[in-house]
């Protein structure tokens, strides 16, 4: 559709009386490939395309979203958007104001070196296949092996009454592969290269090669069946130390979500929760300490979370959140940054669809790298737990206190890397625990792809990103398990 | 209207990609008409409407599967997903595991599963409803701070056909308002919340809602801590759906057969509470979910999860695929085609538990100290063998003390395995509350283990 098609929406809606209008429309394309014990068992195409129109009337926000992409659809969908404002307007307490924001035009496309949807299917389930079957050959011990692929292209289209006009192509893929072991009613898992389906990257085909699937898949085997004669996580207050790929979620769910100021400001209370990061905490918290550095940065390259302009016309950005362990920053849209008067937006407003409405979402949040490197770290543990590779989670709705479990861990003794712990889980509240993180690597710093993060009501699902080393946190309480 | 269309289109495609050589072929032509209302810091933040609609098809070619979703229902469009769908398939690899497509078999409509006032809400309606909610929460008492929740309002519609004779369609309507208000004295937040599910809008009534979840907000400030440890505890309606909605996993034939369910290692014993019995049925007017057969249109069999504590083969649910593994039937447990498109997997969407005799207060009044517990937040599996979840309690947790609740607390986090938790019920009350996949009263056990605190 031409621009001169979307421009009549918001000059329909200008016309019915909104004083504000933006026309997002999309074409996504998901390809999801799943191999389980060497047999295809999922190959699935999901086209989806539609467009939505956001509106300000009466001073109050509407909504309203379609797939018929004629003339006709988008009058009613521009009318029923702004029938939806001016009924919102009935319980308002104040009008929506928006930040100012430059009207850009540009485009926008991740860069790929192999296109991963001219790539063969027949190519990716070779892989998926083989990885999978190796995996289950390994031994009889393993029940089920799993190796799966994503690829992801959205093409899509922003103008807004302001005047904004963007194009963007956004592409992602990437995989993983999992096995599940049961030996004498104990099951043990395993994953490569992390958990939530594997690894992800605003990247070509060639990110998922690099991840080697068939090569990692023996290595995943021996360390599920290793982990039956593991020895149980110790219980009670020692140094633990989270390589990368938990180190990505604890940032995710304790820094990530409670920077979000759609949640600082409670419109996340019904669902999600709030934050304890409350406005008036802003460049005057002691969040950790003076080690723990976090930025929002849609501009970091590969990040699942990376791209040209948010969904509100707003150019990709770094911000800092935490710096030197204070507090110093929120992810915004143009109307919460308003709110606080905080001069701009942070630009971190996406939907998942054409048909949804955007809400702020985590871009790429990243402990930056410190001094240290990784086994210098384990080398300054005296008695600690090396944990790896997220199994479960679990975080409070103002994101204080949380609980994860790792599918492996290793006890750490005289700075040496000794016996292979299962099972392994560890609790905090967030300030303390952030307070205590003393050491952070940079030489296995790198960017984790978190494909699945949920949020709002309707339900959403947004793809971020988060780069991390490892790092040490001091006295944490381990052991939760009976 | 909708059904004569959503079945035309679907034995269209079916019949389409037979002419175009597939051996086999599934087609769901769906529409969905949702509406929300979103409300915080008392007033509507959120307000959106969104209609869509969409086929996924299904084509098999020597065993070679592939499925293919777009989200139009035009012919032309149609047409040429059946034909990406057979190029795909062909250039996939063969599953030796799979036999058929599943055959027809007779099923009836369920009465009173669509709602025509429900369906055609307008926002004005939700919007007036809003306000009564909110009104009503801050005329309970001056500590009343805000008022957050949504009102949702519409419907959805199916039809799924198949090459071997599938021809299947159903409409439902469903209406779900949730109220959460915040409380504050001094520098203390309370918090409170209440909710409702029902196939019809007019039983969603916005002032109970917010009078229960202000009373139980502008109690629940100014919290004492309570020691990590093992507690007898009330749980809500509200905190046993989420639970069951996680033990239900289990129940899975996916999770059996990869055996990463409980059921596996605990064939034909009584592992939960001998008093507890959970049936999944989609005809049972209680649940919310309420299409008479599943995604591959094989009417819903009502499934015993447990009975009377116990859990046997007969507690898995199957669609055609899982049941073909084990020479079985499906018991009409696959995904509709809204949902699951990626993670298909075979689940029970109709639980209910089996009534007991008690009231939320005689449980209460039957604790001599104790945990109210209105609902959990995160809960996750650690350990989806022994049913070992983590969450935290939220938005009012109170003390029970000489069966009368004495004091709100600091919500708290359990660490704790169902089946331990759920294999001493005293007390299973007698109201059964409709949620999104389960229906389920307030349930009384003898001990719940925390290990940790919030700090609010």
């Amino acid at each position: 559709m031409s621009s001169d098609f979307w421009r009549s929406a918001l000059e329909e809606a200008e016309k019915r009386g909104a004083s504000y209008a933006d026309v997002r429309s999309s074409e996504i394309l998901n390809e999801f490939l799943t191999v389980k014990n060497g047999e295809p068992e999922t190959v699935n195409i999901l086209q989806t395309k539609g467009f939505g129109v956001r509106v300000i009337a009466d001073g109050a926000w509407g909504f309203a979203g379609s797939v018929a992409m004629d003339k006709r659809e988008i009058i009613n969908t521009v009318k029923k958007a702004v029938e939806v404002a001016r009924a919102s307007a009935l319980a308002k307490k104040r009008d929506a104001i928006l930040t100012p924001q430059k009207a850009e035009r540009g485009k926008y496309s991740t860069r790929v070196e192999k296109d991963p949807f001219k790539c063969s299917l027949e190519d990716k389930l070779d892989v998926l296949v083989q990885a999978s079957r190796n995996l289950k050959e390994y031994s009889p011990l393993i029940k089920a092996s799993y190796a799966n692929y994503h690829g992801f292209r959205e093409n899509k289209i922003f103008m807004s009454s302001e005047g904004a006009e963007l194009k963007q192509q956004i592409t992602w893929c990437g995989g993983g592969v999992r096995a599940i072991a049961v030996k004498n009613g104990e099951m043990q898992s395993r994953s490569y290269p992390s958990a939530f389906s594997g690894d992800f990257s605003t990247s070509g085909y060639e990110f998922f090669e690099s991840l080697a699937l068939i090569e990692h898949a023996e290595k995943v085997g021996k360390e599920v069946l290793s982990l039956f004669d593991a020895e149980k996580s110790p219980s009670g207050q020692m140094d633990v130390i989270l390589t990368g790929d938990q180190l990505a979620l604890q940032t995710h769910e304790s820094c990530g979500h409670p920077t979000e100021l759609d949640r600082a400001l409670g419109t996340e209370a019904d669902y999600a929760g709030t934050s304890f990061l409350t406005p008036e905490k802003l460049g005057r918290f002691n969040y950790g300490s003076d080690k723990v550095n976090i930025v929002a940065d849609a501009t970091v390259a590969k990040g699942l979370g990376t791209f040209g302009y948010d969904d509100e016309g707003t150019p990709a950005k770094r911000v800092f959140l935490i710096k030197e362990g204070v507090f110093v920053g929120y992810q915004s849209s143009r109307e919460t940054a308003a709110e606080l008067k905080l001069g701009e937006s942070s630009g971190g407003m996406r939907a998942d669809s054409p048909l949804a409405l955007p809400i702020i979402r985590m871009t790429n949040v990243n402990l930056l790298p410190g001094d240290w490197k990784a086994e210098e770290i384990i080398e300054d543990t005296k008695d600690g737990l090396l944990m790896m590779t997220n199994r479960s989670w679990s975080i409070d709705d103002r994101r204080l206190n949380f609980q994860f479990g790792t599918e492996i861990g290793w006890r750490i003794k005289g700075g040496s890397k000794e016996e292979m712990i299962k099972n392994p889980t560890y609790m905090g509240v967030t300030p303390q625990f952030w307070g205590s993180c003393d050491a952070v690597s940079e030489d296995d710093w790198m960017m984790h792809g978190t494909p699945n993060c949920g949020k709002g009501v309707p339900g959403q699902v947004m793809y971020v990103g988060h780069g991390c080393g490892t790092a040490r946190f001091r006295k944490t309480q381990v052991g939760l398990l009976k | 209207m909708v059904k004569d269309k959503l079945l035309e289109i679907a034995e269209k495609a079916v019949q389409y990609s037979e002419t175009q050589g597939a051996d086999q072929t599934q087609a769901s032509a769906f529409v969905s008409d949702t509406a929300l209302t979103r409300f915080a810091n008392s007033q509507i933040h959120q307000n959106v409407a969104t209609k869509t609609g969409g086929v996924t098809i299904k084509v098999i070619l020597k065993k070679r599967i592939s499925s293919l979703r777009i989200n139009s229902l035009e012919e032309e469009d149609i047409k040429k997903g059946v034909m990406q769908a057979i190029k795909i398939a062909k250039a996939s690899q063969p599953n030796k595991l799979f036999r058929s497509l599943p055959d027809p078999e007779p099923w009836t409509p369920i009465e009173r599963a669509f709602d025509e006032e429900t369906a055609d809400c307008t926002p004005k309606f939700r919007a007036e409803k809003v306000k009564e909610a909110i009104e009503k929460a801050h005329s309970k008492s001056q500590i009343v701070k805000a008022v957050a929740g949504y009102l949702s309002t519409g419907s959805m519609a199916f039809a799924v056909a198949n090459s071997l004779g599938v021809s299947a369609w159903a409409r439902t309507s469903s209406a779900n308002m949730k109220v959460t208000v915040i409380s504050e004295s001094g520098a203390s937040l309370g918090f409170g919340t209440a909710e409702k599910y029902s196939r019809q809008v007019k039983d969603v009534q916005p002032s109970i809602l917010a009078e229960d979840a202000s009373e139980k907000s502008t109690r629940s400030t100014n919290p004492v801590k309570l020691s990590p440890g093992e507690y007898e505890v009330v749980l809500s309606p509200l905190a046993v759906a989420t639970l069951l909605m996680y033990i239900g996993f289990g129940f899975s034939a996916t999770a059996y057969q990869d055996c990463q369910s409980f059921v596996n290692y605990s064939l034909n014993q009584r592992v939960f509470d001998g008093k507890l019995t959970i049936r999944d049925d989609a005809r049972d007017s209680r649940t919310l979910i309420a299409t008479p057969f599943d995604g591959e249109g094989v009417p819903k069999k009502a499934t015993d999860l447990v009975t009377e504590g116990v859990v046997s083969e007969r507690s898995i649910c199957y669609d055609s695929f899982t049941a073909e593994k084990e020479n079985k039937k499906s018991t009409g447990h696959a995904p509709i085609p809204m949902m699951g498109f990626w993670f298909g997997r075979p689940s029970p969407s109709n639980m209910v538990i089996h009534p007991g005799t008690s009231t939320e207060e005689e449980e209460i009044a039957e604790t001599n100290q104790g945990i109210f517990v209105t609902t959990v937040h995160y809960v996750n599996p650690v350990e989806p063998t022994k049913i070992i979840l983590t969450g935290l309690t939220r938005d009012g947790t109170f003390l029970i003390e000489n069966g009368e609740i004495s004091k709100p607390i600091v919500n708290m986090r359990f660490t704790d395995s169902m089946l331990a938790a759920m294999n001493n019920i005293p007390l299973i009350g007698k109201h059964l509350e409709m949620n999104r996949g389960t229906t389920v009263p307030s349930v009384k056990l003898k001990k719940l283990r925390f290990v940790g605190l919030s700090t609010y």
